[in-house]
């Protein structure tokens, strides 16, 4: 099991399956994600808000990927950001606002190496 | 605290906020002072920092802070004219001293306000410039952040931090003055509703409205109004706010 599979098997159901619903995961993926989760995926997605709610307060390595991967939309970016400040400065969470910052921004890549 | 004339339009609020920190720019501008403004997140210092930037009747500049700021960064906006780039190599190249004369020789012909938005999260080398514009050019400063601010001033930059003139610190609003902002805002909030929100994020604006807005999505995706149903499914959604709850 790789270790993205790992941590969205982590993540709070509701975030795992918008993940899932959003094309973060490959066939092979697909397959082991609903065989080693049995989750229903509910009906509707996750509105802007709650997915970056979600985000922000959830696995910060996994955020990380879904902005790099661009699964996510501008406004939900926006929350995304708004909601980071809100929290307590670790390195983790400074390296994921880079991160965000730098998409809001239209730049892609590692935020560390391209300073 | 000197008395300044801010217009209240429809479009902005003034609440206490703003008020005091448009009165301490124009005390740092007055006085050519260092001043720091700290409040919690949430509170709204940004949006606070918005409306400065545009009723403020004199000469100032907003720096707004990210934590890919670094002092190249500082300096291009300080030295140089939007739109200006920085020329790195070939025939007119420059080096970074000599942005900063150039910034350094801007302030005195022209002196301004230095409004610095978010300036907790400047990294040891910008404070150290920022010091050096103000014992070279006596750049007035206006530094904006939370509680971090502060905290890192105090531990790390000593020499800057002798150069304050005065430190506020804002608190959280009150309850009113929540409710007000709220309003404001376009939220109708029921008392029982306002009561949670008030229980959970005191007087952050900032944090009640993703609380609020998450609650909207929540009651949108069921097909019915935001009521304190959807309010409370809305708090699963913050880990950290239930534990204070």
């Amino acid at each position: 099991m790789s270790d993205w599979m790992r941590r969205a098997l982590q993540a709070r159901p509701e975030l795992a399956a918008e993940l899932y619903r959003r094309g973060m995961f490959d066939a092979e993926e697909k397959k082991e994600f609903l065989s080693a989760q049995s989750i229903s995926l509910p009906p509707l997605p996750l509105g802007p808000v709650q997915f970056a709610t979600l985000l922000a307060d959830g696995d910060t390595q996994l955020a990380a990927r879904v902005v790099l991967r661009n699964l996510i939309r501008p406004n939900e970016l926006a929350w995304l950001d708004r909601l980071l400040r809100f929290q307590k400065p670790n390195d983790k969470r400074d390296e994921l606002a880079r991160i965000v910052e730098r998409a809001l921004e239209g730049r892609k890549g590692n935020a560390r190496n391209c300073r | 605290m000197p008395e300044i004339a801010v217009e209240t339009t429809a479009t902005a609020l003034v609440n206490s906020v703003v008020k005091n920190l448009c009165a301490l720019a124009a005390r740092a501008w007055a006085k050519r002072w260092i001043i720091t403004f700290t409040a919690p997140t949430g509170v709204g210092k940004t949006t606070a920092v918005d409306y400065a930037e545009k009723v403020l009747t004199f000469d100032h500049q907003v720096i707004r802070c990210k934590q890919v700021t670094t002092r190249y960064t500082l300096l291009q906006a300080l030295a140089l004219a939007p739109g200006e780039k920085w020329n790195t190599h070939g025939r007119n190249w420059m080096r970074a001293s000599d942005l900063y004369d150039r910034a350094v020789e801007r302030i005195r012909q022209r002196p301004y306000l230095l409004l610095v938005d978010e300036g907790d999260r400047l990294r040891l080398d910008c404070f150290e410039i920022l010091r050096d514009f103000w014992d070279d050019a006596k750049l007035p400063m206006l530094l904006v952040g939370n509680e971090v601010l502060t905290e890192k001033l105090n531990r790390q930059h000593e020499r800057l931090f002798r150069r304050i003139r005065v430190r506020f610190a804002q608190p959280r609003l009150r309850e009113a003055d929540l409710r007000k902002v709220l309003e404001f805002m376009g939220y109708t909030v029921a008392d029982d509703e306002f009561n949670l929100v008030w229980t959970l994020v005191g007087g952050s604006p900032g944090f009640a409205e993703a609380l609020l807005e998450n609650a909207n999505e929540i009651a949108a995706s069921r097909g019915v109004k935001r009521g304190i149903e959807a309010l409370e499914g809305a708090v699963q959604f913050f880990p950290t706010l239930k534990t204070a709850a």
